[in-house]
């Protein structure tokens, strides 16, 4: 749709393409379409050779006279290969009691490794809240999620950030931060059964 | 959208000589930029030469794997790729900033088809950008 915007103004374009049926209706004027998941346009992470055929491959586009153009990228990046990216509905569920919010605390040294060790990306302050504040954040959550009372108007902002800025990671042993992804439902689930309006709530906590 | 036909600008250069800028629907900006909301039409500007540190992303779909962008923004926004293409003559030159959209968009298409989408194009082409790379999430 972008596409045909830039080209009434006199600018070429080229895209890739994630989902061949889309692209076929909305016919861009030149699209790659690629065989790799959502979130990987340019195929893997850390693949620089890899990206640079695929954007090579896009540019090729380029020397056509006449479009649309639509055409498939022809390497066979996960020949033989099973992939097993995981999507947020397919990660497993341990059985777990411990403490959302000490989790929450727990990650913090791992994060931070993890954000020196990668040239200081994070996902964390997108939305303004403070590290420091997220166990409070937590314990606010899980006192709503439980149905005890709690001052609705102090929990509409907090509670879409932490939805956002929790941090990622893997505490040691291998075990991802499962317990607040176990805890999200919960309080999306609470949330849309006792009032509709906080559908908002849940979705930020969700993102 | 089901479209009948499509508008198309040839490149009438060498991509060698030609100006790059890269256009995302991928919902990302400059750390402390104002996060996209869901429906939300508007663009960010974000200039080429933002180190990756800068750059988060806040598109507010929950339906696709985030954690590539995390460890490689080139998977999703390809500057560092851009910049080699460019350091070895492939592609002419860079533009002086990039711009980033949400995707995911429900109709109406209005504002972006009329307002926000036209306005990038302008100041695109007000930079000397000859070829746009479009990338989605």
């Amino acid at each position: 749709m972008l596409a045909r915007v830039f080209e009434e103004h006199g600018l070429a374009t080229t895209s890739i393409s994630l989902v061949r049926e889309h692209t076929e209706k909305v016919k861009p004027p030149r699209a790659l379409f690629v065989p790799f998941p959502f979130g990987h346009p340019l195929g893997e992470a850390n693949d620089p050779e890899l990206q640079t055929r695929v954007m090579g491959a896009a540019f090729a586009l380029l020397e056509r006279e006449t479009g649309p153009v639509l055409e498939d990228y022809p390497e066979d990046v996960y020949a033989g290969q099973n992939i097993n990216l995981a999507q947020a509905n397919s990660v497993p569920r341990p059985d777990v009691s411990d403490d959302v919010a000490f989790e929450v605390t727990r990650l913090r040294p791992y994060y931070e490794q993890w954000v020196s060790a990668n040239a200081g990306r994070t996902a964390v302050g997108v939305t303004g809240v403070e590290q420091r504040r997220f166990r409070g954040l937590v314990r606010l959550l899980e006192a709503y999620a439980e149905g005890r009372e709690i001052e609705q108007r102090r929990a509409i902002a907090p509670v879409r950030a932490l939805g956002s800025g929790r941090p990622q990671g893997v505490l040691p042993g291998g075990t991802p931060a499962a317990k607040a992804g176990r805890f999200v439902p919960g309080i999306e689930r609470v949330v849309v059964e006792r009032d509709p309006k906080l559908d908002a709530i849940a979705f930020g906590i969700a993102r | 959208m089901l479209n009948d036909s499509a508008p198309f600008t040839p490149l009438r250069k060498a991509l060698s000589e030609s100006r790059l800028a890269l256009v995302t629907t991928a919902g990302i900006h400059l750390r402390g930029d104002t996060p996209f909301a869901g429906g939300d039409q508007s663009f960010r500007a974000i200039p080429t030469d933002t180190p990756p540190s800068d750059i988060v992303q806040s598109h507010a779909s929950i339906g696709f794997d985030r954690t590539a962008f995390q460890r490689d923004i080139n998977v999703v926004f390809p500057l560092d790729r851009a910049r080699e293409f460019v350091a070895r003559s492939e592609i002419g030159s860079l533009s002086r900033t990039c711009f980033s959209f949400m995707g995911a968009q429900r109709p109406p298409y209005d504002r972006l088809l009329q307002e926000t989408g036209p306005e990038v194009a302008r100041r695109l082409r007000t930079e000397g950008v000859d070829v746009v790379f479009l990338t989605g999430t």
